[in-house]
């Protein structure tokens, strides 16, 4: 008899017809997880003109694609996904439900967990299988890291920030069955997007750059913060930050940098006047060097980085940047 | 016996009172240290705040607030910027005495525009004769018909050159035992600011003379009865003005010691924060106590003048204890501070400065204690 | 009039809550006298019902499910200007994860009366799953939007929001009764005022039990979650920190040194 656990979900997620990487990269981590469990691995994409998407999403690794392909599904609509989805899953029983950390993740998910009364994660660093064939699902907290599972109830349900896991390794050749989805036609109709309104970002991009210069509340005010702003110009870093710094006004939340926001693994992770907190440090682990500077000589900061510098950042920050500045100058003219 | 806990009401009113002074007037000390003068956002966000309002009674649009609730106020306003602090209580002292003496018809005149801060009040009784004795004062008033005629010249005056009500306190020319304090409003002919005082600390905080030269105040302008006007001086400048010096050192003494922690925390020598060296920690220890003991000292002063009691003395004693002892812990902050304890950019620099505007404010530390010796041996 | 409710929550203040952590000796969280204070983007989250109420007629309930010292927080509520707190309060109510606790929420909600907006705050400063605001709203069976940080049309029953997504936003319109989870660009919270806090005398805060909302244990707490935690563990660092000393201008140039050395700064 086959086997009665059901399969693995990835709910894929597209912008504009292209395919989220965070999506790609969870269809990379769901086939392991299916490998072990001996399940099937199924992917459900809903949008408009997506048809071509679904080749990316096989070379990725889906076994089965639902594919609700429609003019009403072109943006993210709350009450079509939903149904669908909930619809579809009442119908195959999935044993683990995956999906991105995004805008559109964090309400489709608990909006799905809610009506199949099941459990949802947020925030996972890490998925594996135990051995009881339940789904650990890793987040940091506290300092340190638990791990939760929902040991009872069907999906279980787990959304990841893009970065966490590696881009899969595709496979062009492979491809797989392709179902069609219906929109319903008995929804509520009480909510609906009317547009999505997207520009492109400015600047270096956190997630792309190689180096990463990242501020927090030891900044002090605006002018401290634009010092440090300065430090990432001089080194054409991107600039991140701590959720105080986005509190203060002095970054928006799209520039954070943890668990809440951004991962990311530059080579170069510079840390300004923050005192390593969990929820940040966990989304920069992934850098290959880093370093702090903090007047606080027991910010636990220290710990987590390859060097440190005890210090105002006020004060040493714009020494530093003359400093590199002297450098490049003698660069160019040898 | 004694319960020493705040209520839960008095800890939102502290928490509104940090918040408030966090917000609004933290990113507003930079300016006034600069130019030394009073900063009329400030004196908005006060009036917006409600902080002019506290003791004003409810039927004159004021909160109707006891001392406590002032005291929390006053205490929470001065850690962050003693000069608004001072500014504050010093509206308080030309508020005082219209609401103990005032008539019905100035109560609904001033109070009113006092409470939302579209009037600024003072108090102005301190003469270069000496504010220590009032008594021998030299401003002198002549009644003439409906109108008395003052003349003479008030110093050491907070908010001279911001007030628009201000409670003078005048001698009678004929008879020198007899003294009546007046309403004097700004635009009366004969009244008007002179010089503006360059204070070494409290800096954003105005004090400066007043001039009176033939100056006409109506006979509707006398608090109190005529010729009985030093109680009236004495209620403002006595309790109320004891009180708001306690909040003012009480706030300047937190500061001066959250102060010395952090840098303690931060400041390494022999490879460990210096805060694990005992001779720090005995600094901090006295600051520590002498903070606990004046807040003690004031909060109990200001709950016996909230029950209606006579308060004079434990205000005196508190006054004495908690400016001399914020003048204490400011220099130990600076100490602890080592060779950034001289540098402006370091906050203790101008909680030292401060500290000095402290103690001859409201009575010296010598009139205290002549006020206390008296209490003790009568 | 329109009826609004907020959800609030206790939090450990943000600044301090790093001392809350995970003993590496015993795997239990070594709690620390850190302070509740109401949740940061809970405060948006009123300001947002306080700001219509300005404006409109309209009554403000706040609720918030806690231990008993949250009831200073609702109290705190009741002094910013809501018109009623309700604390919902019960041991059964305890180690509940996000889906027990938006079922707890929503039957608070139902038994407050008819409602047309609920607001809360789209995270909370610990925990953070932002869960709460969507399932709840699925409970009460009404529509949820997510990160909104503009309201640009809330006349009648038919609004239109704006909701954060990455580098932009997305344009909802949504016919009431809802729920909105607020960012921090919402809007400009006020500060406590005196006047505020006098006002709150005359405010109550009814606490109700699990009883007082009739449900079952089974739907509460930690037997109604979903989630249970499995384990905690301390995370050891893998970097040890050589500090860099000197004067500010050696410490720049050593840094420097060793950056261009690793290979990372050219």
């Amino acid at each position: 008899m086959k086997n009665a656990r059901g399969p693995v979900w990835v709910i894929a997620e597209q912008i504009d017809c292209r395919i989220l990487d965070v999506s790609l990269q969870l269809i990379g981590q769901a086939r392991k997880l299916a490998k072990q469990l001996g399940s099937d691995i199924e992917v459900i994409l809903l949008g408009n003109k997506i048809e071509h998407q679904a080749g990316q999403l096989f070379a990725a690794g889906a076994g089965i694609i639902y594919l609700g392909n429609n003019p009403e599904l072109t943006f993210y609509q709350p009450e079509a996904y939903t149904e669908i989805i909930v619809t579809l899953a009442r119908k195959k029983q999935p044993d683990i439900m995956l999906m991105g950390s995004t805008p559109m993740g964090k309400e489709l998910a608990p909006l799905i967990a809610a009506r199949l009364e099941t459990g949802l994660t947020a925030h996972c660093i890490d998925l594996l299988i135990n051995d009881n064939n339940i789904l650990e699902q890793k987040i940091p907290a506290y300092g340190g890291l638990i791990s939760i599972i929902c040991p009872e109830k069907r999906p279980q349900m787990a959304t990841i920030a893009k970065g966490v896991f590696p881009e899969p390794a595709m496979d062009n050749s492979r491809t797989g069955e392709i179902i069609p989805l219906d929109v319903p036609d008995n929804l509520p109709g009480r909510i609906k997007t009317l547009e999505v309104v997207q520009q492109e970002p400015e600047g270096v991009q956190l997630e792309s750059a190689s180096i990463v210069v990242a501020g927090g509340a030891g900044a002090g005010d605006r002018e401290g913060w634009n010092e440090i702003s300065d430090l990432a110009k001089t080194l054409n870093a991107a600039l991140g930050c701590t959720r105080p710094a986005v509190d203060e006004g002095w970054a928006e939340l799209d520039t954070m940098i943890g668990q809440s926001g951004k991962m990311i693994a530059p080579e170069l992770y510079i840390g300004v006047g923050l005192s390593g907190e969990q929820q940040h440090m966990v989304g920069s682990v992934g850098a290959e060097i880093m370093v702090a500077i903090n007047n606080d000589p027991r910010a636990s900061v220290f710990e987590q980085v390859d060097y440190g510098i005890i210090d105002d950042c006020r004060e040493f920050i714009p020494v530093l940047i003359d400093t590199i500045k002297e450098y490049q100058g003698k660069k160019v003219s040898c | 016996m004694i319960d020493f806990t705040f209520t839960e009401e008095q800890e939102m009113f502290r928490k509104a009172a940090r918040d408030f002074a966090e917000n609004q007037l933290a990113p507003r000390i930079a300016e006034m240290e600069k130019t030394g003068e009073v900063n009329m956002e400030v004196v908005k966000a006060l009036g917006e705040a409600e902080m002019m309002a506290l003791t004003i009674p409810e039927a004159y649009d004021g909160l109707g607030l006891g001392y406590t609730a002032r005291l929390i106020a006053l205490e929470e306003i001065a850690r962050v910027s003693v000069a608004t602090a001072m500014m504050l209580q010093v509206f308080a002292l030309g508020i005082e005495p219209i609401v103990q003496f005032g008539n019905e018809e100035q109560k609904k005149k001033y109070l009113p525009g006092l409470a939302k801060g579209d009037r600024l009040a003072t108090c102005a009784v301190t003469e270069p004769t000496g504010g220590s004795d009032p008594a021998a004062g030299r401003t002198i008033y002549k009644k003439d018909g409906d109108e008395y005629i003052i003349n003479g010249r008030k110093c050491f005056i907070t908010n001279s050159h911001i007030a628009d009500t201000i409670t003078v306190f005048a001698k009678d020319a004929e008879n020198p035992k007899a003294f009546t304090t007046f309403i004097v409003e700004k635009g009366m002919q004969g009244f008007k600011p002179t010089h503006v005082e360059h204070k070494v600390g409290m800096r954003g905080c105005n004090t400066g003379e007043l001039s009176f030269e033939n100056c006409r105040v109506p006979r509707e302008n006398i608090i109190g009865v005529e010729g009985k006007g030093l109680r009236v001086a004495m209620s403002a400048i006595g309790d109320v003005g004891r009180g708001g010096m306690v909040g003012c050192s009480l706030g300047l003494h937190t500061a001066c010691l959250e102060e010395a922690i952090k840098f303690a925390n931060e400041r390494i020598l022999y490879g460990k924060p210096i805060i694990k060296l005992q001779t720090i920690q005995n600094k901090i220890a006295e600051m520590k106590i002498d903070l606990e003991a004046g807040r003690l000292l004031g909060y109990r002063a200001a709950s016996t003048q909230d029950k209606g009691q006579r308060s004079s003395n434990e205000f005196a004693v508190a006054k004495y204890y908690t400016t001399e002892a914020a003048q204490r812990a400011a220099k130990m902050s600076a100490d602890i501070h080592g060779g950034y304890g001289c540098m402006e950019e370091f906050a203790v620099t101008r909680y030292l400065r401060d500290s000095f505007v402290l103690g001859p404010s409201a009575g010296t530390s010598d009139i205290m204690k002549v006020i206390v010796a008296r209490w003790a041996i009568s | 009039m329109l009826n609004i409710v907020v959800c609030v929550k206790a939090v450990p203040e943000p600044k301090e809550a790093g001392k809350i952590r995970i003993d590496p000796a015993t795997g239990n969280l070594m709690r620390s006298d850190v302070p509740l204070v109401l949740n940061p983007l809970d405060k948006n989250a009123m300001e947002a019902a306080l700001g219509l109420k300005r404006n409109m007629d309209a009554h403000v309930t706040v609720i918030s499910m806690g231990p008993p010292a949250a009831g200073d927080i609702v109290k705190e509520c009741l002094a910013l200007g809501a018109d009623r707190g309700i604390l919902l309060s019960d041991r059964a109510f305890g180690g509940a994860d996000a889906f027990a606790t938006a079922y707890t929420l929503a039957r608070g909600i139902e038994k407050t009366g008819a409602f047309d907006v609920v607001f809360c705050g789209m995270s909370s400063s610990d925990g953070a799953t932002e869960w709460v605001g969507p399932e709840m709203a699925t409970f009460l069976n009404v529509p949820v939007v997510t990160m909104v940080n503009k309201i640009v049309e809330f006349d009648g029953s038919l609004w239109k929001v704006k909701a954060k997504v990455e580098n932009g936003y997305r344009l909802m319109q949504v016919k009431l009764p809802a729920v909105f989870t607020v960012t921090i660009d919402l809007n400009t919270p006020k500060t406590l005022s005196f006047s505020g806090i006098i006002k709150a005398r005359k405010k109550e805060i009814i606490q109700w039990t699990a009883l007082d909302l009739g449900v079952g244990e089974e739907s509460l707490g930690l037997k109604g979650s979903p989630t249970i935690v499995a384990d905690m563990e301390a995370m050891e660092s893998k970097r040890e920190a050589t500090i860099i000393t000197g004067t500010r201008e050696e410490k720049a140039q050593m840094l420097l040194q060793k950056l261009v050395g690793a290979g990372v700064v050219s």
